[in-house]
């Protein structure tokens, strides 16, 4: 049997548009989330190597930020070491679809510099590990890439352009360890407007949601 | 078990958890809200983008090569060592189909964990979370059971984590997350047609309305432990 000529042209072009669909919504393809990714499958020492080279000063940096009472400098190099060590032996958990090689770093590295911080001024045994109150139920969050990358673009092109006002905020509370209470006592705030203004830093960052109309937004594409 | 919630933990306790920032009561809390909430889970994701973003974009610290190396070379080393095996939690019929953050602390409990007859219609089990802040605890209401109306002096969380239970305002489902500030009386039931267990973070001890609650004695303990 034979193909009429249009035939053949559709079919490929069929072919096309289904590759074009694997791309976008495939795999993952900056660099550091293919290493992760081979250091969890392969235990790819070298691939573990160059990561330690790109994140150890960013997780430095990260650990040098903090403002948590009872932290003091000594402490970064034992998160970075801590942190890279949990990063080799959790990469094989490592799932890309639902966040980049630096988004699931962060998470560990905000993980093991509280852990630290309760066990330094702990001397009781703690029941639960932050990563504890992160574990995905059995039935786990439906992510697709596409949707992911899309909210994480949208991250990141506002944050660029936030106000400073809010900008200094979100550094106080992800960078510096302080609460929502703790920030507007530094800055002399009440209390709501420091709410205030992370929701419109949220807003803009198009990641608040009231929940019953997320499911609609998110299928408008 | 993601049905649609309504009750949710408000945005800025969603940022502090994503920071790391909410003291452990309260994110004992948020983290059995999660186990039932698929729109939390999904606004997380985006919210630890937030963090990411800002770690990635800060000034790196300068490492020299040198110090980089000898930086790597020892976590080299520790990843060679044969790891500790931790013991695997065990599951607990008790705590089936719970999140898996109270799955381990009834599994820490083991024989410690230990019901206490509250009033005629409710029970109380008290955790050890390692803080001092925060009560942290389980209460089971009976099919039908009434709780004493009660204020409270500090907040308090609560998540239903099995069967439902309602007050004044409203019916509480299974997942639902609910926050009580002082002044905010209430008197919940327990739902008829099943017991209801419910987690809880109280941080101070809430005082009855009722001018005869002394008889309420329990109520009135707090031990955060």
């Amino acid at each position: 049997m034979f193909l009429k000529k249009e035939e053949i042209v559709d079919k490929q072009t069929e072919k096309n548009s289904r590759v074009a669909v694997l791309n976008l919504a495939g795999k993952r393809s900056d660099q550091w989330s293919l290493m992760l990714v081979s250091v969890g499958e392969n235990r790819d020492r070298q691939a573990f190597a160059q990561l330690f080279k790109h994140f150890a000063p960013l997780l430095k940096s990260f650990a040098q930020a903090s403002r948590h009472e009872g932290w003091f400098p000594g402490l970064s190099e034992d998160l970075v070491q801590e942190v890279m060590i949990k990063v080799w032996q959790k990469a094989a958990g490592y799932n890309p679809e639902k966040a980049s090689a630096t988004t699931w770093i962060y998470t560990v590295a905000r993980n093991c510099r509280i852990d630290m911080l309760r066990r330094k001024s702990n001397t009781q045994h703690l029941p639960l590990e932050n990563e504890d109150f992160w574990h995905e139920p059995d039935e786990e969050t439906p992510v697709t890439l596409l949707r992911q990358k899309r909210s994480e673009e949208k991250v990141q092109a506002s944050l660029a352009q936030l106000p400073k006002e809010q900008d200094e905020i979100l550094r106080k509370v992800y960078l510096e360890g302080k609460s929502h209470a703790e920030a507007s006592n530094e800055l002399g705030l009440p209390l709501g407007t420091v709410k205030s203004r992370v929701r419109l830093a949220l807003q803009k960052m198009q990641i608040l949601v009231a929940p019953e109309f997320q499911d609609e937004l998110l299928n408008d594409h | 078990m993601t049905t649609k919630l309504n009750y949710h933990p408000d945005n800025a306790m969603l940022v502090d958890f994503s920071a790391g920032t909410l003291d452990t009561a309260p994110s004992i809390c948020v983290s059995a809200h999660l186990h039932f909430c698929e729109a939390c889970r999904t606004e997380l994701l985006s919210l630890n983008e937030i963090g990411a973003q800002l770690m990635a974009k800060a000034t790196a610290v300068a490492i020299d090569d040198a110090a980089l190396d000898s930086a790597l070379d020892a976590v080299m080393a520790a990843i060679d060592q044969p790891q500790p095996v931790k013991p695997a939690v065990k599951d607990q019929p008790a705590s089936s189909g719970f999140p898996f953050s109270i799955g381990k602390l009834i599994a820490n409990a083991e024989s410690t964990l230990t019901w206490k007859r509250l009033t005629s219609s409710v029970d109380i089990a008290q955790f050890k979370t390692g803080q001092k802040v925060f009560e942290v605890a389980l209460h089971k209401i009976c099919a039908g059971g009434k709780t004493p109306k009660h204020d409270h002096n500090g907040v308090e969380y609560t998540v239903v984590l099995k069967g439902s239970f309602s007050d004044e305002r409203a019916v509480y489902k299974e997942g639902d997350f609910l926050m009580r500030q002082p002044g905010d009386v209430h008197q919940p039931m327990g739902a008829q047609n099943g017991e209801c267990i419910c987690l809880s973070a109280l941080a101070a001890p809430i005082k009855l309305s009722n001018p005869l609650g002394f008889l309420m004695k329990p109520w009135l303990r707090i031990n955060p432990m």
